[in-house]
């Protein structure tokens, strides 16, 4: 891809503050769509599709949702698997109980999602920084405990295993992996869209100027209680979202541990390797973890042949962590800048004076 | 130019002639503020007139900006009332204070490093912006049509301090001297009725001040906005404000035009044997 | 209704005894915070590498004595690695890069220990049993007891430490003021590693007695989210209040859990009963029983 920015004049404010500006990203922005929704479910097979696409999917709906709240709001929160838990079972409920129309479900699955964060969210009213992160903890601890005590939440099962209702929208049966991939895929590209709007606007100015320097956020007049509860209650939409596709589109049958606290932290990692404070960044992290193991496997079965396993889990540990450390020490803005690093020379390519 | 509002303002005390004394925009009265015991302002009294550029001097840990954050609601004081445009508004929060147009630049920049410059001066322009959330998610209509509204403000503010040339880079990866600019870009953005500079000059080479004080006085005469200034170097001072008010461990010791704080025995005793910087 | 009565005592003085225990792994916390402003949330996987170290060391055929000595020396050696590697380039960088560049921390580190020394759990024996003390009304755990005993040794330990010693004494000064400290001579840098390593130290001390009661395994690195807790009711930066907070949690926890359970029939009301107590209490004081206060300056 090389880029001819020569002659691209934008002639109003408005063609200039497009989100893709330049006629070659419009056009690799196209190609990569008719990829995603046309050749990938012709090509590739259930387990990709699945384990693979669809997953993949999810966690960048969720590490999205995580980098509005944490790259852009500079809120950490340790609790978003329980909220994307609180996602899935409130679909769940919608569904069995109701039997509402599926997307109904998933948005009321949302906003659902969106009080529960609002209620967390509350405290930063009085807490700060590390504390209130703390406190995001407890809403992982809460909601665990809050859907295996009740089966009132799993309409009756035991410790909250709930197996998800067939999917039916306007006459098509979502059914096979490839009808889950596209439903998925369509909901993640129209949230996807609206979060990169909200963040270009003043939202997400106002966000980013909470996570810079909150004082003088305040002096420039953002309200730093509101914004920070929007923060929460969209973060906590998406995280929702996430869950109930994550439960209707991949698992199928659901167990609270599939929401337990190492989720969290795998969504906190992807947002930092993909790149905290942008909506790519959030695609490639989740790229990136879904993809860790079976390159990792991948590369050690070529060395070694016995006890791997464990030793396989560990080196994950390792290198996911040690991926953290690094990006942090090195490129704070993570695989999404280098990315628009290598895209500025390429601009540039073969001239780079 | 301000020397002659300057020699208006000497012409007779202040309260003497009324003719010549524009209006207070802001009065501070008796403020009194402390930190667990140890008093940073000290029943200071002062008036920001409209039009003015109002020098605010002293030696380190005068309090000088501690006033600036009790002019902005960061801090609250313990005693005194603040008024402004004649009404009193001594508790309201910082973001009501920046609604009712005060905008401020801090001693050791306070933009937001990880935006850029654009998106520094847009986020000044927040009282402007009205749209809901739904519309701002979609970017569409009447959102999109004010986020032109304000980029069309922004970019005349950026052809005013001359800084086309950084206006996607993010701003923390500039040079302090420009950064000082850009913040003084985000205050202008909010076309404040009052603007507050915290030291705008500190760490400047001399080509940086020249240029610095020629946007604030420009920012003076041609839009018109009242200032007032911290700053050190006394050149400066003496040469861009109307007026100028001296605080000495919390306390108010003196205010007047250049002329008579320049011949001040109190201020000058104040300033014997401290650093002048 | 006597009976009643030892019940209740029995359980407040076990919750409050494993709230010794809390409190040792939260002190790690605390003394890193001090020093350096950084949120370790590591503290549990240093307490797992510790342990795991040790108990691996013993099982070699090393004395305990050796073993101890070994492992103690691995932790110094691991804080300056860390110092170097990971903290120093992140100087000045905000809190919250430096707390989730902790996280990475706490994952390479699990990895890593279990890597060198296997994902099998250990049984680690002290020699001390956990059984009831006899001749008493209530039944407290004689472990419990020791370590408790063991939690005020280190605690006055470190506060002798802190207070006596020329080191120490330098320590108190980097956190009250870095650049004053600086200004005096004092390295940073060494200060740094020197808080690390004691951490190191009180993570092994931490391990072990949690290894003994849990065996020694990947959950350790678990207890680090109640001594969380524990730090955030007690306030970040504050030894008592880590001691303090220790009690409360574990004390109040033991008594809400089973009165629950026996009154309303609810269980595991203590996977999250700490944090909403510090919640609450945070609400009224936003930076914990005996954290300082944070002034905004611009």
């Amino acid at each position: 891809m090389i880029f001819r920015e020569n002659g691209q004049y934008a002639a109003t404010y408005a063609k200039d503050m497009r989100i893709f500006r330049l006629r070659e990203d419009r056009v690799a922005v196209a190609v990569l769509l008719v990829v995603a929704f046309v050749v990938v479910p012709l090509v590739a097979n259930d387990y990709w599709l699945s384990s693979i696409f669809t997953l993949f999917l999810i966690f960048s709906l969720a590490a999205l949702g995580l980098n509005l709240l944490t790259g852009y709001c500079g809120q950490l929160s340790l609790g978003h698997a329980a909220f994307m838990a609180v996602g899935a079972y409130a679909a769940f409920n919608f569904a069995v109980r109701l039997e509402t129309p599926v997307l109904f479900n998933f948005i009321g699955a949302g906003l659902v999602t969106a009080a529960a964060g609002f209620v967390f969210a509350l405290p930063s009213l009085r807490i700060k920084g590390f504390y209130l992160a703390v406190t995001t903890l407890s809403a992982q601890f809460f909601i665990e405990w809050l859907f295996v005590s009740f089966s009132w939440f799993s309409a009756g099962s035991m410790m909250g295993a709930i197996d998800t209702p067939p999917m039916r929208i306007l006459g098509w049966a979502v059914e096979t992996p490839r009808d889950k991939y596209l439903l998925t895929l369509g909901v993640v590209t129209v949230l996807a869209l609206l979060a990169k709007n909200l963040t270009r606007g003043e939202i997400g100015r106002s966000w980013m100027a909470i996570r810079d320097l909150d004082v003088a956020a305040e002096i420039m007049g953002v309200r730093l209680f509101p914004y920070k509860l929007l923060a929460f209650a969209v973060s906590s939409f998406y995280a929702g979202v996430a869950g109930a596709l994550y439960a209707f589109c991949y698992l199928g049958s659901v167990e609270v541990t599939a929401f337990e606290l190492a989720l969290s932290f795998r969504l906190l990692g992807m947002v930092i390797i993909g790149g905290l404070g942008t909506i790519m960044g959030s695609f490639l992290g989740a790229g990136f973890i879904v993809l860790l193991p079976i390159f990792i496997s991948i590369t050690v079965a070529a060395f070694a042949t016995r006890g791997l396993t464990d030793f396989l889990s560990n080196l994950e540990l390792i290198v996911f962590g040690g991926l953290i450390i690094f990006f942090l020490i090195v490129e704070p803005y993570g695989l999404a800048r280098l990315w628009h690093t290598t895209k500025e020379k390429l601009r540039l390519w073969p001239f780079p004076y | 130019m301000a020397n002659s509002t300057a020699t208006t303002a000497q012409s007779g005390p202040p309260s003497s002639v009324a003719g010549n004394v524009k209006p207070a925009l802001m009065q501070l009265e008796e403020i009194e503020l402390s930190f667990g015991g140890l008093t940073a302002l000290n029943r200071v009294s002062l008036d920001i007139r409209s039009g003015e550029i109002l020098g605010i001097i002293g030696p380190n840990g005068a309090g000088k900006t501690s006033l600036l954050n009790v002019i902005n609601g960061v801090y609250r004081p313990q005693k005194g009332r603040i008024l402004f445009q004649g009404q009193d508004r001594t508790n309201y929060r910082p973001h009501q204070v920046a609604a009712q147009g005060v905008a401020r630049t801090f001693q050791n920049v306070g933009l937001f490093k990880g935006m850029t410059t654009l998106d520094n001066l847009l986020a000044g322009r927040k009282s402007f912006i009205h749209t809901n959330f739904f519309l701002q998610a979609l970017y569409w209509g009447p959102a999109l049509k004010t986020e032109v509204a304000q980029r069309e403000k922004v970019e005349q503010i950026i052809d005013f301090l001359e800084i086309q040339a950084i206006r996607n880079t993010p701003v923390g990866t500039l040079p302090y001297g420009l950064q000082k600019r850009v913040e003084l870009g985000r205050a202008l953005a909010a076309e404040p009725k009052l603007l507050l500079l915290d030291e705008p000059m500190a760490g400047m080479n001399l080509e940086e001040k020249e240029d610095m004080s020629r946007f604030i006085l420009d920012a003076n005469e041609e839009l018109g906005y009242t200032i007032a200034l911290i700053e050190h170097d006394m050149g400066v001072v003496m040469d861009i404000c109307d007026r100028i008010v001296v605080l000495d461990y919390g306390s108010k010791i003196a205010e007047g035009t250049p002329d008579e704080i320049r011949n001040n025995p109190d201020v000058i005793r104040a300033y014997l044997g401290t650093d002048e910087n | 209704m006597v009976d009643e009565f030892w019940f209740a005592m029995e359980v407040l003085i076990s919750g409050l005894l494993q709230g010794f225990m809390y409190s040792l792994v939260a002190i790690g916390f605390v003394l890193i915070i001090k020093s350096s402003g950084v949120f370790n949330f590591a503290q549990g996987s240093m307490c797992l590498f510790a342990a795991l170290g040790f108990v691996s060391f013993w099982e070699a055929g090393l004395n305990f004595w050796v073993a101890l000595g070994l492992a103690l020396v691995m932790m110094i050696v691991l804080a300056v690695v860390i110092e170097r590697v990971v903290l120093r380039p992140l100087v000045a960088r905000p809190p919250l890069i430096l707390f989730m560049a902790t996280i990475g921390l706490a994952f390479l580190l699990e990895g890593l220990a279990q890597a060198l020394w296997g994902t099998q759990p250990h049984g680690l024996e002290l020699g001390i049993p956990d059984s009831p003390l006899e001749g008493l009304p209530v039944d407290i755990s004689q472990f419990e007891l020791f370590a408790a005993a063991i939690s005020l040794l280190l605690v006055l330990a470190l506060v002798i430490f802190f207070h006596r010693t020329r080191v120490g004494r330098a320590l108190r000064a980097v956190s009250d003021d870095h650049e004053a400290a600086m200004s005096v001579g004092i390295s940073l840098q060494m200060m740094w590693g020197i808080t690390w390593a004691i951490a190191g130290g009180v993570a092994l001390v931490a391990g072990i007695m949690w290894g003994t009661r849990l065996g020694v395994q990947y959950s350790l690195t678990l207890i680090v989210l109640k001594a969380l807790a524990v730090l955030i009711l007690g306030g970040f930066n504050s030894i008592t209040g880590a001691v303090v907070a220790g009690l409360i949690i574990g004390g109040s926890e033991k008594l809400v859990e089973v009165y629950l359970n026996i009154i309303f029939g609810i269980g595991g009301v203590e996977s999250f009963f700490a944090y909403a107590l510090a919640m609450f209490v945070l609400l009224f004081r936003p930076y914990g029983l005996f954290g300082d206060e944070i002034i905004d300056r611009v």
